[in-house]
């Protein structure tokens, strides 16, 4: 009886002290959320995204994943990000001039396609984001996108069981504010790289072209690699390519941010990475076709004080080159990343 | 009684070690009032001319124009104590955002903790400072769900006035200033340097505070040195040159009417 009551005490006594050791030790036990490296491509810049204010994570990543596909950033619940970025079609809206927003209404651009953010520092057509974490507050807020409110977001993540674990395992504690969301949101929207095309492969000397894409390489090289500049097939600049004012949507693009009549119909120029499945094209959607915009640079480009002024001759392709161009526009569709399981809706 | 004991022993042990062992941890209430941790009050109140504002009551601008307010809401950060007889200037509380808000009488009371002085008169920023405009998601009182954002053109509504006027010519008579921009000849951070009444100084010591009353006068808005007349100009939405004097006539609304040191 006396051993038993002593094996007892000294089981108790063991308890404590393993208890004080290890309870207030809890910064030294790895149990913080993993750390994701991001790996820039072959042949990319450096990245200006600010990782160290937003250091990549695992747990973060993946909440933002979860939140990109979540109808509750909405206010009817129908329009979380992937309504109008889905991944077939490289998270642009497939076959939309424009896309549908909360109501029955029409958003008033073309859905811009996901990928390599990282090197963007401003978005929208117009740069009016500066930071890719307040990026998702345009939409979410918009009366014709998302057209919910931020603290009604925020109230309904609070609401819903799954997301304070996340929000800990991501942030290290249960908290869910608005900061932490976007964080969230913008450290999945980094990740998504696109750098998996034939193009690229071609680049990294993977890959051969063939004949025809060889020659439509060198068009491109050209012709449309001034804008469209190589590696990302943007230089990020703002650009007036010769399109009218739209009558009813009176888009003024970069000018309406910067409030100077020189930015006046200028808009960002757009990547080329993935154009087969970002169609229609131009800031509004109007071409449907690779053709029509040839077609544009040819024979449709309006003069105006603010046109570019590497348009000012046009851009005229016989039927060979266009083909060749086209077959060259075809290699860099990255179907490795519009089948990336990372960045599909979670289960 | 001695096995009664033999058996307890070890269970209050173990309870005991269970609430103790990371005591250092709980910061709750209850068992240390927290040290007070400001010695400076400021303490807005919302005014229009010598009235306090209120929501309900029908007002005249310079331009004998009358409006009600609805809103009236405004960033302050980045404070200076300043002393003349001795040149001096403490930056207090570098990095923290208020945001003044007339509906939420809790926001009024400013706690800042200053280097203990003697001072007579300070400064603060009205706005947002362009770093924190460009610089991702924020928290606290610069937390976008405040609807101190633009979220098509990145930056802070520095400063908002909305209210209704039979001279505006909007829906139901609004009138709106959401008066923000923080890029080059737009910026609309204001910087003003509030005199004290005269004689009267904010004596900080290790052991007493400083109480320093300031009214935050909305028909400044109006007049001095751009005229805003609501007929003209219902709305003020985004930033630029209209946006930019507005905030020049606001950054002189403001007026300490006490000081106390207690």
């Amino acid at each position: 009886m006396k051993k038993k009551l002593f094996t007892i005490l000294v089981l108790c006594v063991g308890a404590i002290a393993w208890m004080q050791v290890n309870s207030c030790k809890k910064k030294d036990i790895k149990t913080g959320p993993t750390a994701v490296a991001f790996t820039t491509p072959p042949g990319f810049p450096a990245p200006p995204f600010n990782f160290t204010n937003n250091p990549l994570t695992q747990e973060a990543v993946s909440l933002g994943r979860r939140l990109f596909y979540d109808g509750q950033l909405s206010k009817d619940g129908n329009f979380p990000c992937s309504s109008c970025h889905q991944q077939f079609a490289a998270f642009a809206t497939f076959d939309h001039d424009l896309s549908h927003g909360f109501n029955n209404q029409f958003t008033t651009r073309n859905s811009p396609g996901i990928f390599n953010l990282a090197w963007h520092t401003e978005l929208h057509w117009d740069g009016g984001i500066n930071h890719l974490e307040l990026q998702p507050l345009a939409p979410i807020t918009a009366p014709n996108e998302m057209a919910e409110d931020i603290g009604t977001v925020i109230n309904k993540l609070k609401a819903d069981s799954k997301y304070p674990a996340q929000f800990k395992a991501a942030f290290g504690t249960e908290e869910i504010n608005s900061q932490r969301m976007l964080k969230a949101l913008a450290q999945f929207m980094v990740t998504m790289v696109s750098a998996n095309s034939k193009y690229d492969k071609v680049r990294n000397g993977q890959g051969t072209f063939t004949g025809t894409e060889q020659a439509g390489y060198t068009i491109f090289q050209n012709k449309c690699a001034a804008c469209h500049k190589e590696p990302l097939l943007t230089d990020l600049s703002y650009r007036n390519n010769g399109m009218d004012l739209h009558p009813f949507l009176l888009d003024y693009g970069r000018m309406r941010i910067t409030n100077k009549k020189e930015d006046s119909l200028k808009f960002k120029v757009p990547s080329l990475r993935n154009v087969m499945l970002t169609f229609p094209y131009m800031h509004d959607g109007r071409f449907y076709s690779i053709d029509q915009v040839l077609n544009h640079y040819a024979t449709g480009i309006i003069s105006s004080p603010t046109l570019d002024p590497l348009l000012a001759n046009k851009i005229v392709l016989t039927t060979t080159e266009r083909t060749q161009l086209k077959a060259f526009l075809n290699t860099l569709t990255d179907s490795v990343f519009i089948a990336d399981k990372r960045f599909a809706q979670p289960q | 009684m001695k096995k009664l004991l033999s058996l307890q022993l070890p269970v209050i042990l173990l309870v005991l070690a269970l609430f103790n062992s990371c005591a250092k941890e709980y910061s709750g209430s209850g068992w240390n009032t927290p040290k007070e941790d400001y010695n400076l009050l400021i303490n807005f109140t919302p005014v229009v001319d010598t009235l306090k504002l209120s929501f309900d009551s029908t007002y005249k601008n310079y331009f004998d124009e009358p409006y009600k307010v609805s809103a009236f809401k405004f960033y302050i950060c980045q404070f200076d104590l300043i002393n003349t007889d001795s040149n001096k200037v403490y930056n207090v509380n570098k990095d923290k955002y208020f945001l003044i808000d007339a509906a939420d009488s809790t926001t009024w009371k400013v706690k800042l903790s200053a280097v203990p002085f003697r001072y007579n008169r300070i400064s603060f920023t009205i706005g947002v400072d362009s770093a924190r405009n460009v610089s991702g998601a924020q928290t606290g009182a610069l937390d976008p769900a405040k609807g101190m954002f633009w979220t098509w053109n990145s930056g802070y509504i520095m400063a908002k006035l909305e209210g209704t006027s039979p001279l505006s010519n909007q829906p139901n008579g609004k009138f709106e200033y959401h008066i923000g921009g923080f890029k080059g000849i737009e910026n609309a951070v204001r910087k003003p340097l509030l005199l004290f009444p005269f004689g009267v100084y904010s004596e900080i010591t290790p052991n007493t505070k400083s109480i320093i009353s300031v009214n935050a006068n909305v028909n400044a808005w109006f007049y001095n040195p751009h005229d805003l007349k609501i007929e003209e100009n219902p709305v003020v939405t985004t930033p630029g040159v209209l946006a930019r004097s507005v905030s020049e006539n606001y950054s002189k609304m403001f007026t300490v009417t006490a000081v106390k040191n207690e």
